[in-house]
């Protein structure tokens, strides 16, 4: 027993209730379980009980417009609701249309980019910073100034409109008001923003390429060509997946940048998913609604990603498998 | 002869001076002396010192346009009071979502919340308003000069839950340096057979916008124009259309049982007329907000514009206006979607002011409201050279500061056409049914839809929505408020 826990009379000093507590923390058989209790806690506090009442919202009928002592119990109403519903099929449709341009873009360009600034030596710090300031912006801040890219009379319509003018075409392209061009402005836009994430993910793939089988390949007498197409591509795999899961994610989110620039317009051109249920809740109230529809969401996404992961740890065991035997052959 | 003169000299001067200070006085009494503002000053000092409140403070929702001049209110509240204000400003597309956020949160963060009117039907059903019947009742609040639509938007179904302070009806501008141009008068004549000024309906403004419509390097009456010259302006965005809607429709958008009269040659008509004067108006319009519609007004590159009052004083006010001075305001054309001709201006947007069901002192909340609408503090409000008021009431027709802001020309031609103020729908779900509209309306302008197949869309849509809410609850409050006058007509 030290000395602090000992009063002048000899016997143990009585702790504080504070004190108490921190003793009784300090016990090993306590201590390991704190950081797990903590963890585990926010997990429950964040998306568990949120996540839970979400689908207990989703099975009422409830409107903000009336309190919510009145909601009601009406089974998979909602659920009905949604899956007959025109506008959300059109926004889903919408999304993967977006999406699937925008990240198709984004990989295409992004691999160029990475191959680039792999290969190139002096100045490849300057190129790096530079294709990932787009990525570094705010959102807001890159829909606020595509706005004004955008505006009819704005920078790109005078950039374009030598070529316009000689096709014959009106050189004031309406980017944000015409339904064609408003969808095209807002995959641009997303396109510009979040190819730097792609750019980032292929330049590692490529820094992480094992040299000694492109080594060994060109030693074969492969031709560039054939060590990209067969060595490099093969083992860039898995960052590909990498690429297309985690902006898919993203992209299917797409909120920001239809705010920003179209709130959904012209009438329901490039209204997303996203902005959608925003609409469907946070404007027109519909809770209950919009929680059968998120969970409904939940589900189809789910399918997608996981589907992206299975592919992805596929690609990777693959990848692993390969250099195992190319090691054991070697 | 010469003490005569004297005499009658001293008389004059000595009248004129007592005139001049009899009218100072009776202006500077008219100014500061009004019933319902010191009845709302003497409650609140009276109500802090009942409940005893030391260092009492307001929490306002505030509708950002007003950061700039809300401001100078609030420090003379407290300066009468001792009530500090504390706004917190939001962009208007926000302040629903926040408010019926509140319903759920209950969390008394705000004491007074403003917005536009039309939040008030799902804020009130939802309870997270509070009703001011029983303080209107003891501090008597004065509506005297507001037209019928503006009163009755004040109440929902049969309460009072808000003040309005705004005449936000939408009007039409002219370019006033173009209709006095004798050469364009007498082209215009000829083509038409008609003389040139404000036009009596919507089908003759598209005529003067198609008349007017000027391509750049063209030179007309005289005048050459570098620029193009657009027809007409008017708000064809998301979220704007549908204000616009209710001045080419001209009457009840629902009959006495909430089935939508859309759907019908009225309404297919007005669908027609609101998407075909758009071939006039900028190419962009359908991407255009105030913050675009304004300063291209101002830029003088089109002949007219149909815009909320304000866009006026802009045109008046602001430095880089070229406008200025060639600007004729006219009454909301009318319509013959119907058959007879109708003016009807709705009240497209609009500032109102609530208080928090869950505020701690409502009726502290309520009596600064009443200063700020009353008689006397409104025309200092819409007299504000920062502020988005618009006159609407009759008492703003004498204020000096409001006529040295707007001029006479425009008070008449604003307050006439306040006479024609319709709400727009004023029932809940109204963001939802206006949503609707407008997605057809972009629709039918885009040439995706038919006017035809959009007054169907548009009839199963507001049917849908009005089925979801509740038919019955929905009939009761829409016949309540077609018999409050909030859209002039009746069934």
């Amino acid at each position: 027993m030290t000395d602090a826990t000992l009063n002048g009379t000899g016997k143990p000093a009585r702790l504080g209730p504070l004190a108490r507590l921190g003793a009784w923390l300090g016990q090993e058989r306590v201590f390991r379980w704190i950081p797990f209790v903590l963890v585990e806690g926010m997990f429950l506090l964040v998306i568990i009980i949120p996540f839970l009442l979400t689908i207990y919202i989703s099975f009422l009928r409830w409107r903000a417009n009336r309190p919510f002592e009145q909601a009601y119990l009406s089974g998979f109403r909602n659920y009905e609701q949604v899956l007959t519903n025109e506008g959300f099929w059109l926004s889903l449709g919408r999304t993967f249309y977006f999406a699937g341009a925008a990240v198709a873009f984004e990989l295409i360009v992004g691999f160029l980019l990475a191959m680039a600034v792999h290969r190139i030596v002096r100045g490849r710090r300057i190129y790096i910073t530079l294709f990932l300031i787009p990525m570094m912006l705010v959102p807001v801040v890159a829909g606020y100034n595509f706005s004004m890219i955008y505006l009819d009379s704005g920078p790109l319509n005078q950039l374009l409109s030598p070529i316009t003018t000689a096709l014959g075409f009106d050189p004031r392209i309406r980017w944000l008001s015409d339904p064609t061009a408003a969808q095209l402005a807002i995959i641009f836009a997303d396109i510009w923003q979040w190819t730097s994430l792609t750019f980032l993910i292929f330049l590692s793939g490529f820094s992480a390429l094992p040299p000694q089988l492109i080594n060994a390949a060109r030693v074969m007498g492969a031709s560039r060509r054939q060590i990209f197409l067969w060595v490099e591509l093969p083992l860039l795999k898995p960052a590909i997946v990498i690429a297309i899961v985690i902006r898919s994610m993203e992209a299917l989110k797409m909120f920001d940048p239809v705010v920003m620039l179209t709130f959904g317009g012209p009438g329901t051109a490039t209204q997303t998913i996203a902005h959608y249920l925003w609409e469907q809740v946070w404007m027109f109230n519909k809770y209950s609604f919009g929680a059968a529809a998120s969970i409904l969401l939940l589900i189809m996404f789910s399918v997608l990603i996981f589907t992206g992961i299975w592919l992805l740890i596929r690609q990777t065991e693959q990848v692993e498998q390969q250099q195992l035997n190319t090691g054991s052959d070697g | 002869m010469n003490n005569t003169f004297k005499n009658v000299s001293l008389g004059v001067i000595a009248a004129t001076i007592t005139f001049g200070v009899a009218s100072t006085i009776s202006v500077s009494a008219q100014q500061t002396y009004d019933p319902v503002a010191q009845r709302a000053i003497d409650g609140a000092r009276a109500y802090i010192k009942a409940n005893n409140l030391q260092n009492p403070k307001l929490d306002v929702l505030l509708n950002s346009l007003y950061r700039n001049s809300f401001p100078d209110f609030a420090a003379e509240w407290k300066e009468l009071t001792g009530v500090e204000l504390v706004s917190e400003p939001l962009g208007y597309t926000d302040i629903p979502s926040k408010v019926m956020g509140e319903a759920v949160a209950k969390t008394g963060a705000f004491d007074i919340f403003n917005d536009f009117p039309y939040t008030q039907p799902d804020a009130a059903s939802a309870g997270v308003l509070h009703p001011l019947d029983e303080f209107a009742a003891k501090y008597k609040p004065d509506f005297s000069g507001i037209p019928e639509a503006f009163v009755a938007q004040q109440y929902y179904n049969g309460k009072q839950y808000s003040f309005v302070l705004d005449g936000d009806h939408i009007m039409l501008v002219l370019r006033k340096d173009i209709v006095e141009n004798p050469k364009a008068q007498a082209e215009f004549k000829a083509a038409t057979g008609k003389d040139l000024g404000c036009p009596a309906t919507m089908a003759d403004w598209e005529e003067q916008a198609k008349f007017f419509h000027t391509k750049a390097g063209e030179t007309r009456w005289g005048i050459t124009f570098e620029q193009p010259l657009y027809g007409a302006m008017g708000y064809r965005s998301v979220n704007f259309s549908h204000r616009h809607f209710p001045a080419y429709f001209g009457g009840l958008l629902f009959d006495k049982d909430m089935n939508p009269k859309v759907n019908t040659p009225q309404g297919v008509a007005a669908i027609k007329a609101l998407a075909s004067i758009v071939q006039y108006m900028p190419e962009d319009i359908q991407g255009w907000g105030t913050p675009q519609i304004y300063p291209f007004w101002g830029s003088g590159q089109a002949y007219s514009v149909m815009s909320f009052p304000s866009i006026f004083g802009f045109g008046n006010a602001n430095p880089n206006s070229t406008v200025k001075g060639k600007q004729l305001p006219c009454v909301i054309p009318a319509t013959t979607a119907g058959g007879a001709p109708v003016r009807r201006a709705a009240e497209a947007a609009g500032t109102s002011y609530m208080v928090n069901a869950y505020s701690d002192q409502p009726e502290l909340a309520y009596l600064f409201i009443q200063w700020l609408t009353s008689p006397s503090v409104g025309n200092r409000a819409i007299a504000h050279p920062k502020g988005f008021w618009d006159p609407f009431r009759q008492q703003n027709l004498g204020n000096e500061g409001i006529i040295a802001k707007f001029s006479n020309e425009f008070l008449e031609e604003t307050m006439e056409n306040a006479q024609f103020t319709t709400s727009l729908l004023y029932i809940e779900g109204h963001y939802e049914y206006m949503k609707i509209l407008d997605n057809n309306l972009a629709e039918v302008m885009n040439g995706n839809k038919t006017p035809e197949k959009a007054a169907e869309d548009i009839e199963d849509g507001w049917n849908d929505v009005t089925e979801d809410i509740g038919r019955k609850n929905q009939v009761d409050v829409w016949r309540k408020g077609v018999e409050a006058g909030l859209y002039i007509d009746k069934f």
